[in-house]
C-alpha cells in the first residue's frame, strides 16, 4: 500500500501552470486518506472559479493512477478553509518572488 | 483529450483566430495605402471599412470569444449552449465580412442586409450569455459588469443596423447623426470598456494572485461607467451639446480614476512578483488613458469649438479605440490564447508527463518590446494627426501595423507550442 508521503511526493507531478509551483508546494493538498488502496485527496484552488478546475483535478487523478497500492483516487475540492498565501511552502513563496 | 475539452476549445478558438486574421488584414490595408486613410475624412467608405474590420473583425470577435472562454470559468457552469454559439460565429461572421464589403463597394443594400444578419449573430451571442447568468444565478461585479457591456454591444448593433438601414430607406434625417454618435458611445464606451472592466475583476487578482484585497472600487467603477454610457448616448441622442457630453467624459474618467485605485488595491495584496508583461502593460494603458481623459477634460473647457471638431473626435477615438482599448485587448491576448491552448494540448497531460508553464509558451520579452513599440508607433501617429503633419501619420501608422503585426505574430505562434 503506498503511503501517504509517498503519494503526496508524487502529487508534485501536477504543476499550476500560470505560477509553474505544484499543487503541494502551493498548499493546494489538504488531506490525503489512503484505506486499503483508496485514496482520497482533499485539496482546494487559489480561488473559486479558477480556470484549471478541472484540469487541476483530473491531474491528481492522473498522477495517482497506476501507482502501486492505489485501487481508486477520490478527488474531492473544498473551498473551506479558503486558501491563503501563507498555505504556500517557503520554495513556493519564494519561486513567486514576493517573499 | 475529452470531448467537453475539445468543444471548449473550439469556439473561442474560431473567435480569437477569426479576430487574429481581421487583425492582420486591417494591418495589410492600412500598410498598402501608407496609413494615408487615418488622414481621410473618417464617414467615408474607407474610413467604415478600415474602423469596422478593426472593431468588428478584430476587437469584437475577440471579445466574444475571451467571453465565451472565461464565462464558464466565471460562472463555473458550462455555457448556455454551445450550437447557438456556431450559429451565432458564422452569422456575425458573414454578417460582418458583407458589411464590410457593402461599405468598401458602397452597395448600400449589401449594409442593411449584413448587418441585419451580424446583429442577428450579436442576439444570438447576447441571448446564450443572458441565459447562461441568468441560470447561474450568480449575480457580482463581474456577471453584472459583463451583462451590461453584452447589452450595449446589442444596442450598438441596433444603432447601427438603423443607420445602415437609412443609407437606402432615408428615414432618419438628422437623427442619423444622432445615431451615430450613441453607436459609438454604446459600441465604444459601452461593450468593449465595461467588458475589459468588468472581466478585469476576475482576471487581475488571479495573474497578481493577489489575495484579501479590497473590492470597494469595483461598485463605484461599473457605477461610473454605466453613467458616462447612458449620459453620453443620451447627451448625442438628443443632440444636448457639449456641456452635457462634459459630464459624460467627466464621468468616465472618474471611472478609470477608480480602476487605478482597484488595480492599486490588487497590487497591494500581491503575491506573485509579475502577471505577465501583457498585463503589466495593459495596467499602464488604464493609467496612461485616465491622463489623457484628465487632459481632454481641461482642453474641451478650455477650447470648446476645438473640442467638437471631426479632427478632435478622430484623435479622441484612436487614443480611445488604440490608446486603450486595442492596446489592452493585445496585452490581454498574451495571457488569454496561450492559457486557451495550453489547456485544449496540455491539460489532459497534467500529472503524466512534464508539461510547459504558460510563460514558456509565449516570449514574455518579445511581448514587452513589441507592446512598446506598437504604443510608441500609435503616440507617434495620433502626434502626427494633431498637428496635421502627414509624414509624422505615415511613419507613424506604417510602424504602428508593422510592430502590432510583428506582436500578433507571437501570439499567434502560441497555437504552433
Amino acid at each position: 500500500m503506498a503511503a501517504v508521503e509517498l503519494i503526496r511526493e508524487q502529487l508534485k507531478a501536477v504543476i499550476d501552470p500560470e505560477l509553474n509551483v505544484n499543487i503541494v508546494d502551493l498548499g493546494l493538498v489538504y488531506d490525503i486518506v489512503n484505506e486499503n488502496g483508496d485514496v482520497k485527496v482533499t485539496m482546494t484552488l487559489t480561488t473559486p472559479g479558477c480556470p484549471l478546475h478541472t484540469t487541476m483535478t483530473n491531474g491528481v487523478r492522473a498522477a495517482l493512477h497506476g501507482m502501486e497500492g492505489i485501487q481508486s483516487v477520490d478527488v474531492e475540492v473544498v473551498w473551506s478553509p479558503p486558501w491563503t498565501p501563507a498555505m504556500m511552502s517557503e520554495s513556493a513563496k519564494e519561486r513567486l518572488g514576493v517573499y | 483529450m475529452t470531448s467537453n475539452s475539445q468543444t471548449s476549445f473550439r469556439l473561442p478558438f474560431l473567435f480569437i483566430a477569426t479576430g487574429i486574421v481581421s487583425f492582420v488584414l486591417f494591418h495589410a490595408l492600412s500598410l498598402s495605402s501608407l496609413a494615408n486613410w487615418t488622414m481621410e475624412y473618417p464617414r467615408g467608405p474607407v474610413g467604415w471599412t478600415n474602423t469596422h474590420l478593426l472593431v468588428l473583425g478584430w476587437g469584437t470577435m475577440v471579445a466574444m470569444g475571451a467571453v465565451y472562454q472565461l464565462m464558464n470559468v466565471v460562472l463555473q457552469k458550462d455555457l448556455y449552449s454551445r450550437p447557438i454559439g456556431y450559429v451565432h460565429y458564422f452569422s456575425f461572421t458573414i454578417g460582418f465580412i458583407g458589411l464590410l464589403l457593402g461599405f468598401a463597394f458602397g452597395r448600400i443594400i449589401w449594409i442593411g442586409a449584413f448587418a441585419s444578419l451580424a446583429l442577428l449573430g450579436i442576439i444570438l451571442f447576447a441571448w446564450n450569455i443572458g441565459a447562461a447568468l441568468l441560470h447561474a444565478k450568480l449575480w457580482n461585479t463581474v456577471t453584472i459588469g459583463a451583462a451590461f457591456a453584452v447589452a450595449y454591444l446589442v444596442l450598438t448593433g441596433l444603432t447601427g443596423l438603423t443607420m445602415g438601414l437609412d443609407f437606402p430607406l432615408n428615414f432618419l434625417g438628422v437623427w442619423h447623426d444622432r445615431f451615430l454618435g450613441a453607436h459609438l458611445w454604446f459600441g465604444a464606451v459601452g461593450w468593449f470598456g465595461l467588458l475589459i472592466a468588468s472581466f478585469s475583476f476576475k482576471l487581475l487578482p488571479m495573474f497578481y494572485l493577489s489575495h484579501g484585497h479590497s473590492v470597494r472600487w469595483e461598485k463605484p467603477l461599473l457605477i461610473l461607467w454605466n453613467g458616462a454610457v447612458v449620459i453620453g448616448a443620451f447627451a448625442m441622442l438628443t443632440g444636448a451639446g457639449l456641456p452635457l457630453l462634459w459630464i459624460a467624459f467627466l464621468l468616465l474618467a472618474a471611472a478609470y480614476a477608480a480602476y487605478t485605485c482597484y488595480i492599486k488595491d490588487v497590487m497591494a495584496k500581491k503575491h506573485k512578483s509579475s502577471p505577465g508583461e501583457g498585463i503589466i502593460f495593459s495596467v499602464w494603458a488604464v493609467r496612461g488613458f485616465l491622463v489623457f481623459m484628465l487632459f481632454l477634460l481641461v482642453f474641451a473647457i478650455l477650447f470648446p469649438e476645438q473640442f467638437t471638431r471631426t479632427e478632435s473626435i478622430v484623435i479622441l477615438g484612436w487614443a480611445y479605440l488604440w490608446g486603450w482599448v486595442a492596446l489592452t485587448i493585445l496585452g490581454y491576448m498574451s495571457k488569454i490564447v496561450p492559457f486557451l491552448w495550453w489547456t485544449h494540448k496540455y491539460g489532459v497531460l497534467v500529472g503524466k508527463v512534464p508539461t510547459p508553464s504558460l510563460s514558456q509558451m509565449i516570449n514574455e520579452r518579445y511581448v514587452r518590446a513589441l507592446l512598446h513599440l506598437t504604443g510608441t508607433a500609435m503616440l507617434v501617429l495620433m502626434l502626427g494627426l494633431a498637428f496635421s503633419l502627414p509624414i509624422v501619420v505615415v511613419i507613424g501608422g506604417c510602424a504602428l501595423s508593422i510592430f502590432s503585426v510583428a506582436y500578433i505574430g507571437l501570439v499567434a505562434n502560441v497555437f504552433l507550442k
